[in-house]
């Protein structure tokens, strides 16, 4: 017996550049991908967390110390390094869960398509890392690896159902016929986006407003490109750490440490998204063998097919929000740091803004002046949210054997860190145990629910998220593809 | 097939998630049917930085501007569905394209 033991302890203490890369070679054998294909993609994945891992380092062995000397110096206490969505998915796919994720969220849309409650057949099978990171977080909260996973595909349902509901005011703003985006992170903004609008539907003044995404991309210019935006605020985070400070050397060594800083944090900016197109890559033979796995289960129906939120965010509102809700995420974190309530310092996933309101955009309309409200306030909640879950991030990262520059080192992303829908079901079940149980089964029943009222008055539940209003719909609700 | 190679620039949103996935399998189709051809990627919000020597655009979101080269939006190779048809536009695209 003791062999086995033996033989388990060796598989476990692979980490994840190992233990990764071939349970997904199995599974992409098992989907139907050619295996010298699938070993490629698989040991590709296992390189690009190799690169991933140095640029964390990177990135908080260089502004983790920075934000610490600046939290000292200026009483504004952000020591909570945000290390973008790129590590956050690393983290949540190199988890225990996440190495289980694809034929779990898999079999939860097999199910909910072959029981009629989606029409949205996912093959974005990338983004299933958000549904894993969730699971990840519980995982570290309980150790109690049925309930994570179970956690992870009740996240992966949800995602299912705002698809569904958002595909139409989607597919009209965007002009994307037949698709519907079952995205972890863009689609947990809609329940707040929905609201939101609402009431500022209601203030007199406000309610008129709108501005011009074209003039405001044109306005920030050169300083929206991540890189550059690294290098700008590593000089300021730079000066407010080490600019005169004595103990640091002469000022040409305060000097030196400043620049060295910025270009530390331009290189991070432009590294960390190619080390995880790396990664990409690598889920390419996999994620597509899962796609044609899918559409062969379901030849011959109709859906939408749910697809990944990059595909919206090339839309000039987006861009523009992006651009307009970076500042505001930097001023809100201060902000909220010197209440006591935040201390996330928002870096890496400032490029992901964008993401944030794509498809409550349109709830709004495209409207930016909009955007920029509900942005504050998602942005100032998720701020909270993120310091709170930070200690799990970290963990979650930690148990993927990711290294923390040094100990104590805390890290957050705004995807999914601080993420609503993240932290909701988290909450639920961090306790484990029975009562974890049972808040997860509230959860279930409460999803059914909410997908049988939205099945009955569909029209208008997708009106009020962006869709055509009820008069203008004739037969159909949404436009759907055969596959 | 001789000659310079030609180059498409594949843009999304992220300039990593889709657009990474169109890349490969755009390079891949052409490659098997002789093209000599170069794939970079990018932002859509970078694309007028990467346009040197781009002889085709290929994008899975919305891209507005006129950058004087062919514009394809397709979101075939991300769904499965129309994945030739989409190749044979980008075929057609290349072949006229200036050199």
């Amino acid at each position: 017996m003791q062999w086995f033991f033996d033989a388990l302890n060796f598989i476990t203490g692979l980490g994840a550049t190992v233990m990764l890369p071939i349970v997904l070679f199995l599974i992409g054998l098992i989907l139907g991908a050619k295996p010298a294909r699938a070993f490629r993609a698989a040991v590709t994945i296992g390189v690009a967390f190799v690169g991933i891992n140095l640029v964390i380092g990177l990135l908080t062995g260089s502004l983790g110390p920075a934000a610490q000397a600046m939290a000292t110096r200026t009483g504004v206490k952000m020591d909570i390094v945000d290390v973008g969505w790129p590590a956050a998915a690393a983290i949540a796919f190199g988890g225990e869960v996440g190495k289980w994720i694809i034929p779990l969220a898999l079999g939860v849309n097999i199910l909910m398509l072959l029981i009629k409650a989606t029409k949205t057949l996912n093959v974005d099978i990338w983004n299933f890392w958000h549904f894993a990171f969730t699971g990840g977080l519980v995982y570290w909260a309980t150790n109690n690896m049925a309930l994570s996973l179970a956690v992870a595909a009740l996240n992966a349902a949800i995602a299912l159902f705002l698809a569904d509901w958002t595909a139409p005011g989607v597919q009209k703003l965007y002009g994307l016929p037949g698709i519907s985006i079952p995205h972890g992170f863009t689609a947990a903004y809609v329940p707040f986006g929905i609201p939101l609008n609402m009431l500022i539907d209601k203030i007199p003044g406000l309610n008129k407003l709108e501005a011009d995404p074209e003039t405001i991309r044109k306005r920030f210019g050169v300083i929206g490109e991540p890189m550059v935006m690294g290098v700008i605020l590593g000089i300021i985070i730079g000066m407010l750490a080490y600019l005169g400070d004595a103990a640091v050397g002469t000022l040409g060594v305060q000097i030196q440490k400043i620049l060295a800083l910025a270009i530390s944090l331009g290189a991070v900016m432009l590294l960390m998204p190619r080390m995880v197109s790396i990664l990409m890559e690598g889920l390419i033979p996999i994620s597509q063998a899962a796609g044609e796995f899918m559409q062969r289960r379901f030849q011959g129906g109709t859906f939408y097919i749910g697809l990944d939120s990059a595909v919206l965010v090339g839309h000039p509102s987006a861009i523009a929000l992006g651009l307009i809700l970076s500042p505001i995420t930097i001023a809100l974190a201060i902000g909220l740091s010197a209440l006591g309530v935040n201390r996330v310092l928002p870096f890496a996933d400032l490029a992901v803004l964008p993401f944030l309101l794509a498809m409550v955009a349109p709830v709004t309309r495209g409207n930016i002046v909009r955007g920029s409200i509900i942005g504050t306030i998602v942005i100032a909640l998720g701020l909270i949210i993120g310091t709170v879950m930070a200690p799990a991030h970290t963990g979650a990262a930690i148990a993927a054997n990711f290294t923390m520059p040094f100990a104590g080192a805390t890290i957050s992303s705004i995807c999914d860190g601080t993420n609503p829908l993240t932290f909701l079901l988290y909450s639920m079940t961090r306790g484990g145990g029975g009562l974890g149980w049972i808040l997860w089964a509230v959860g279930v029943v409460v999803l059914g629910g909410v997908i049988y009222l939205y099945k009955k008055n569909s029209v208008k539940w997708e009106a009020i998220a962006g869709g055509p209003q009820p008069e203008e719909v004739a037969e159909e609700e949404g436009e759907l593809v055969r596959v | 097939m001789a000659g310079k190679p030609k180059t498409i620039l594949v843009a999304c949103g992220t300039g990593i998630a889709t657009s990474t996935v169109v890349a490969n399998l755009v390079e891949e189709a052409l490659r098997d049917r002789g093209f000599n051809i170069h794939v970079k990627q990018c932002k859509v919000a970078e694309v007028q930085a990467h346009l040197d020597g781009v002889d085709l655009i290929v994008t899975t979101t919305q891209l507005s501007g006129n950058f004087g080269v062919p514009i394809i939006k397709t979101l075939a190779f991300l769904t499965g569905i129309g994945k030739e048809d989409a190749l044979k536009q980008i075929i057609d695209a290349l072949n006229t394209a200036k050199v």
